[in-house]
């Protein structure tokens, strides 16, 4: 087994790199490289995806294992789970990280199956024990606690990382690229993708926002959630919303956050006519600033907020939206 | 056609929680057990599939004896059979062997089209087992599913539609393959009085800890274990974040009205510019 540390780099739709994997090169580089005496490696899936090396390079990896095939297009889990576990098995390297997107959470698992490894999920702590193993912390029990996890030992050690949980720092390396010997036959793959649509958004993604206006079923309608949607542009975030205001259908399903949909850990989460269960906490709890617009002062979510203001929300957000704008277009 | 669907029971998530005196679990005592959420949609999708085009649905569960409460409301839902591997210990394994064992358990049904599970148990919320159920059976899976678009049993392939980062994406997958359910899927029923009775009349086969092959799954016994899992819970904690709480109300009443809305906007920004530093 060698010490190597690898990121596998996570893609948008648009084929430019996630944040995360540039967090998560950052982290590794600080928390295991050094400590295991090995490299820090990128490993670049997809389709026409040559050229990304360089930025890869920009926040540390010494090297870039690239398999450029048209079967791994459009995310293709199959495709991925292949040429990941052979580059794995070919490699052996002591860790793999990646993000833990809803494209994570798909392959990672079935990687981790396919080699025999064991596999930690959605980390907000990486670090090594003192025997060296991979140890990590993560939310469970509905966020409401965090486990702290170690690997056995013995066999590649993997772990999915969340975004916005570590801080991504330029560290400029030139790498040496490295193209992947793996086979990938149309047979293997069995799921094909007869759709994909994008959503243009000039919104940040939930996930990798460090700023969030989400509204509640307070919106009272599709039509209101623009005061979500116009708060959220003037301060750079993204929006979303709770499930009560998803299944109301003011708002598509991929803006919720909670339990059941994303979690987010922004620096500021403002919070419009959301009471606060435990479910939606589930997915916000760890924001760093937690601001709350809501009209019933007995809503859970004046118990667990830093900022607040008990009041309707058509009464309070248009000159508080006002006067955010005034402020930013200052500067 | 033939529908497994992979149950797990969890500990309610409306619970308060604390930390066991090992240090390294949630303390269970009086917690109350339901079936894992996601599951339930699991179920409701197994039935409404079978409801459309004929068949049977097999409830596969992992865990001790408090379970078959759990296996009892997915048949009581309208599930057909259950198989229970029933024993102590399987919450401190880790999911690569709890899926082995379910694979395994799953080999010797035969025959199956559709496997549906959770895409995560909302105790752990780690969401691997399932899709490793799936690589041990060496069938396709398709994660968080949002909706199965339609099922053709004789080009035997399924057509699912999910929601990704950033859009949507439907794909076509030939069966047998696994399906994991986010909550967005369906409305899951309850369980009728009638479905109550006749669930406990329905078969139910218990595979003990020690009836289950070793050899057959490529690892011994003892990865079912503390010591012999690959990823370990070491120890536990319930944070406790200290929140600020400064709520701005009204001067009456609790509600800010009239001619405090502008001056409780204003104070407001001036507590995220000069007291939290976020804007």
């Amino acid at each position: 087994m060698s010490n190597d540390v690898w990121v596998v780099v996570d893609l948008k739709l648009d084929g430019t790199i996630r944040k995360v994997t540039f967090e998560a090169l950052t982290e590794a580089k600080k928390k295991l490289v050094d400590k295991l005496g090995g490299q820090l490696c990128a490993v670049l899936l997809g389709s026409g995806v040559s050229g990304l090396e360089s930025e890869l390079g920009k926040y540390g990896a010494q090297k870039v294992y690239v398999v450029d095939s048209e079967l791994l297009k459009d995310f293709n889990t199959e495709g991925y789970v292949i040429a990941l576990s052979e580059l794995i098995k070919q490699n052996e390297p002591a860790v793999v990280l990646a993000g833990n997107t809803v494209f994570g959470q798909d392959y990672f698992p079935r990687v981790a199956a396919r080699i025999g490894s064991g596999v930690a999920m959605d980390a907000i702590k990486i670090d090594l024990s003192g025997d060296n193993n991979l140890q990590i912390e993560r939310y469970s029990h509905s966020s409401k606690a965090i486990q702290k996890q170690v690997f056995h030992g013995g066999t590649t050690m993997m772990a999915t990382v969340r975004p916005n949980s570590f801080k991504a720092e330029e560290a400029p390396a030139t790498p040496e690229v490295i193209s992947g010997s793996v086979e990938l036959n149309p047979g293997d793959i069995k799921v094909k993708v007869i759709e994909l649509e994008t959503k243009a958004s000039d919104r940040p993604e939930l996930t990798e926002a460090d700023r969030v206006v989400s509204g509640g079923r307070g919106l009272a309608s599709e039509e209101n959630f623009k005061y979500i949607y116009e708060l959220a542009d003037i301060l750079g975030a993204a929006a979303g919303a709770t499930r009560a205001a998803v299944d109301a259908g003011y708002c598509p399903y991929d803006m919720q956050v909670g339990q059941t949909g994303k979690a987010v850990s922004p620096n500021l989460y403002i919070a419009i006519a959301i009471s606060g269960s435990v479910q939606h906490f589930a997915g916000m709890g760890s924001s760093k600033v937690i601001v709350a617009i809501n009209k019933d002062p007995e809503a859970p979510i004046f118990q667990k907020c830093d900022y607040g203001i008990v009041g309707d929300l058509f009464d309070i957000l248009p000159p508080f939206t006002e006067k955010v704008k005034a402020l930013v277009s200052e500067g | 056609m033939k529908i497994l669907v992979i149950v797990s029971q969890t500990q309610d998530t409306e619970a308060k929680i604390q930390v066991s005196a090992s240090g390294d679990s949630i303390d269970t005592g009086d917690m109350k057990w339901i079936m894992n959420p996601y599951d339930e949609f699991a179920v409701e999708e197994a039935i409404q599939t079978k409801e459309k085009h004929g068949g049977e649905v097999v409830i596969v569960a992992i865990g001790p004896g408090r379970v078959i409460d759990t296996i009892r409301q997915a048949l009581a839902m309208g599930a057909d059979s259950a198989v229970h591997i029933n024993g102590e210990g399987f919450a401190e394994t880790d999911s690569y062997a709890i899926g082995k064992l379910i694979a395994g358990e799953i080999k010797k049904l035969g025959e199956f089209d559709l496997i549906f599970t959770g895409m995560k148990i909302i105790d752990e919320e780690s969401g691997q087992v399932g899709v490793q159920v799936a690589e041990e059976l060496g069938i396709p899976h398709v994660s968080l599913v949002s909706k199965v678009v339609e099922i053709n049993t004789d080009a035997k392939k399924a057509v699912c539609q999910k929601e990704i980062d950033g859009g949507h994406v439907v794909v076509e997958v030939p069966l047998p393959c696994l399906i994991t359910c986010p909550d967005a899927m369906n409305e899951p029923r309850y369980a009728s009085l009638p479905g109550i009775m006749k669930a406990k009349k329905k078969p139910l086969t218990e595979v003990g800890i020690d009836d289950i092959n070793y050899d057959e799954l490529g690892f011994g016994k003892d990865a079912v274990s503390k010591e012999g899992a690959r990823v370990k819970t070491i120890s536990i904690e319930v944070p406790q974040i200290e929140r600020k709480l400064k709520i701005i109300k009204g001067d009456d009443e609790p509600m800010v009205k009239g001619e405090e809305v502008a001056k409780a906007a204003e104070e407001l920004i001036k507590l995220l510019r000069e007291d939290a530093k976020v804007i």
